[in-house]
């Protein structure tokens, strides 16, 4: 029993923060966002090079033939940095699929009827098979978050046999880890602004009330962490217990990320309901994930059908 | 990461199991918070220790088995499963021991480990008084050496102390400087219960119960070599014992697991199955102990990397007294009308709910615990409004 991830493991996702501090900074996400694309090709190639797409892609198809225990890191960097477009759909979801790194692609797996995405994602992964974009109609919808555009998707499904259950799962524990990076950068920001705000002649983090708000959410994203690290092994090493495992973790990432959203908003006051302040980004990002793959209730009653 | 187990770990568990289901007594004993039940429990642990399982992470030359902290978290996962007794020296054996190994010098570790891991003398914490409780660092009682420098000299009141009022010795801190700011002038100091001018006033509990006491201070005299850590250094070393308490070793994971089984057994035997907003409470309160169970492996094997716990472990303490109470007020709403008998078939589940209030306050209670993870983890401003 070793519940801990190796220094390479480390090492790999801080060299993904630090790309991401340079050329994925909130201005950038809230360009992808005013450019109406909501996505960012110049990133997209940056993290491709750096092979967050092949990590699930074995060595000989140009891969880095990691597992999910290798990539759960990197979406949690991911979710921190609210990286727009189909980031983890492809890396998590339809380049272990198809065993391609190359491909952009999404994935409608959860039930909705809108695929996001859709406009710059060459595939989209949908029970039976998949649909290509460029053969499909593809419609625009009005989505919260402008990093994950929203399409209804009118086309023939190319039947495609794969196990679309183990596909749902890595999509479900993909979110679970990218809500708990926005989590945790919800919480960052929000503590910031507490400590530079002043009102009554001090910081407004020095009040209890304040302190709490964090605190609690604080407790909720520590304790998702390791649930979310556990379904990532579970999927990795096919263990009997996968979608529970998967289950709990996804519960757990979307109270949590709400829970962040509403105490980083609260902290931050009148500022925090405005379209200026970035932690929009954030929250807009957790509200879209938290139901997405599957909300708290469905992953809770998934995994009641599982223990009780 | 690998969270399967190792061969040697199945085996130490294997071992464990085999023991407890040897000798775990068929019927449970009477609270330890009563004469009859503190005598009874202390011969259990005489037995634990004779099987060299009273203190399975402490060295082998103080009675323990050298297990490292995963193998400590496998033993307690078999100890809860077996429904062996409640462990009356969880003062000593768990917050006391390791501070002892931390900072006592070796005549102290001889003198009090060994004894502590039998039993042959149980421990009672002696912290707060009535004006320092969630505000520990306002202590009045106060040690003053006397003229030759053997001895300290105890005057004064302690309050709330968990076991005092049938165990053998006390551990506490006292001012024994009255001029230094308040953290500092703090010593921290072994009192044996039974010398001369203690008192010791039993308080009974909200279950009827008397698990703690008061314990007046009237001229006790101990020996300076009582003194643990460094003269006026108190305030550190309770801190250093206090983490323990909040952190991993008080409050295992076994524990809450356990607990949640049994709420699920319930569940299937007397909730109506139809009740989905039952259903979903119940299996969140399962998730709620598997996630807690998950954060300590991962805090453990942390802490076998040579890594420490700090202020985190103020998240532990508040997630698992909040956990606790949640799973049973799950259970007496399971049980309906029968939640109001104190001696009816949910008895175990109606003390343990009056047990687990008690959970939020002592340790500190969780609003201080909010404020330091506030402070020191998110770095927020210090002082508080």
């Amino acid at each position: 029993m070793r519940f801990a991830f190796t220094d390479d493991q480390k090492l790999f996702a801080e060299g993904l923060r630090d790309l991401l501090a340079k050329e994925c900074t909130a201005a950038q996400v809230r360009a992808a966002w005013d450019e109406g694309i909501g996505h960012d090709f110049a990133l997209w190639n940056h993290l491709a090079e750096m092979g967050v797409f092949g990590m699930l892609v074995p060595e000989r198809a140009g891969g880095l033939g990691g597992d999910e225990v290798d990539l759960v890191l990197l979406l949690e960097e991911l979710g921190r940095a609210a990286v727009p477009g189909p980031v983890l759909e492809t890396a998590a979801v339809v380049a272990p699929v198809l065993g391609d790194a190359a491909t952009v692609g999404t994935a409608a797996l959860d039930g909705s009827p809108y695929v996001p995405h859709a406009h710059v994602a060459s595939l989209a992964l949908v029970p039976g098979g998949f649909v290509r974009t460029d053969a499909a109609t593809v419609t625009a919808v009005d989505g919260i978050d402008g990093g994950r555009r929203l399409f209804i998707v009118d086309g023939a499904v190319e039947p495609f046999s794969y196990d679309e259950e183990l596909a749902f799962d890595r999509g479900a524990m993909a979110a679970a880890a990218y809500l708990v990076g926005l989590s945790e950068r919800m919480i960052d920001v929000a503590a910031e602004y507490a400590r530079q705000r002043e009102q009554y002649g001090r910081p407004i983090g020095v009040n209890q009330a304040v302190k709490h708000l964090l605190a609690d959410a604080l407790l909720k994203v520590e304790f998702a962490k390791p649930a979310v690290y556990r379904a990532a092994w579970s999927v990795a090493f096919d263990e009997p217990t996968r979608s529970r495992d998967v289950s709990m973790a996804k519960a757990f990432a979307s109270d949590a990320a709400y829970r962040s959203s509403r105490s980083a908003m609260q902290v931050h006051g009148a500022i925090g309901y405005t379209w200026e302040a970035d932690l929009q980004l954030w929250m807009k990002k957790a509200w879209a994930l938290q139901r997405a793959w599957g909300d708290a209730n469905f992953h809770r009653r998934r995994v009641a059908d599982a223990v009780l | 990461m690998d969270l399967s187990y190792t061969p040697e770990e199945d085996a130490f568990r294997a071992e464990a199991r085999a023991w407890l289901e040897a000798n775990v007594p068929a019927d449970p004993l009477p609270s330890f918070d009563t004469e009859h039940g503190f005598a009874l429990h202390r011969d259990w642990e005489r037995k634990l220790w004779e099987g060299r399982w009273s203190a399975v992470s402490w060295p082998e030359e103080y009675g323990g088995r050298g297990a490292d902290y995963l193998k400590w978290l496998i033993f307690e996962e078999e100890y809860y499963r077996a429904g062996a007794p409640g462990r009356v020296n969880q003062n000593g054996i768990f917050l006391l021991g390791p501070t002892i190994m931390e900072v006592g010098t070796d005549d102290q570790k001889a003198r009090f480990l060994p004894t502590m891991a039998s039993s042959e003398i149980v421990w009672a914490q002696a912290w707060s008084e009535p004006n320092a409780g969630s505000d520990l660092a306002a202590i009045r009682s106060t040690g003053v050496l006397s003229d030759d420098d053997s001895e300290w000299v105890l005057n004064g009141q302690k309050i709330w102390a968990s076991r005092a009022v049938w165990a053998d010795w006390c551990f506490g801190i006292f001012r024994t400087d009255p001029d230094a700011e308040r953290h500092r002038g703090l010593t921290f100091i072994l009192v044996p219960l039974d010398s001369p001018g203690i008192t010791v006033r039993p308080i009974a509990q909200l279950d009827g119960d008397t698990g703690f006491a008061e314990i007046f201070f009237d001229d006790v005299r101990v020996p300076v070599e009582n003194t643990l850590g460094e003269v006026n250094q108190g305030w550190k070393v309770a801190m250093a014992t206090a983490g323990f308490e909040r952190g991993v070793s008080l409050r295992s994971p076994a524990r809450f697991s356990a607990t949640a089984d049994r709420l699920v057994e319930l569940w299937h035997e007397h909730a109506d199955s139809s009740d989905d907003a039952l259903r979903d409470a119940v299996v969140d309160a399962w998730m709620q102990a598997e996630g807690y169970k998950l954060h300590t492996y991962m805090t453990v094997t942390h802490m076998i990397d040579g890594g420490t716990i700090g202020a985190e472990a103020s998240l532990n303490k508040i997630f698992w007294s909040e956990m606790d109470v949640r799973m049973h007020e799950l259970a007496l709403d399971i049980a309906g009308p029968e939640a109001e008998r104190m001696d009816g078939a949910f008895e175990r589940w109606v003390d343990g709910f009056l047990f687990s209030l008690s959970g939020p306050i002592y340790a500190g209670t969780n609003e201080i615990q909010r404020n330091i993870i506030a402070d020191r983890v998110l770095q927020l401003p210090r002082g508080s409004a």
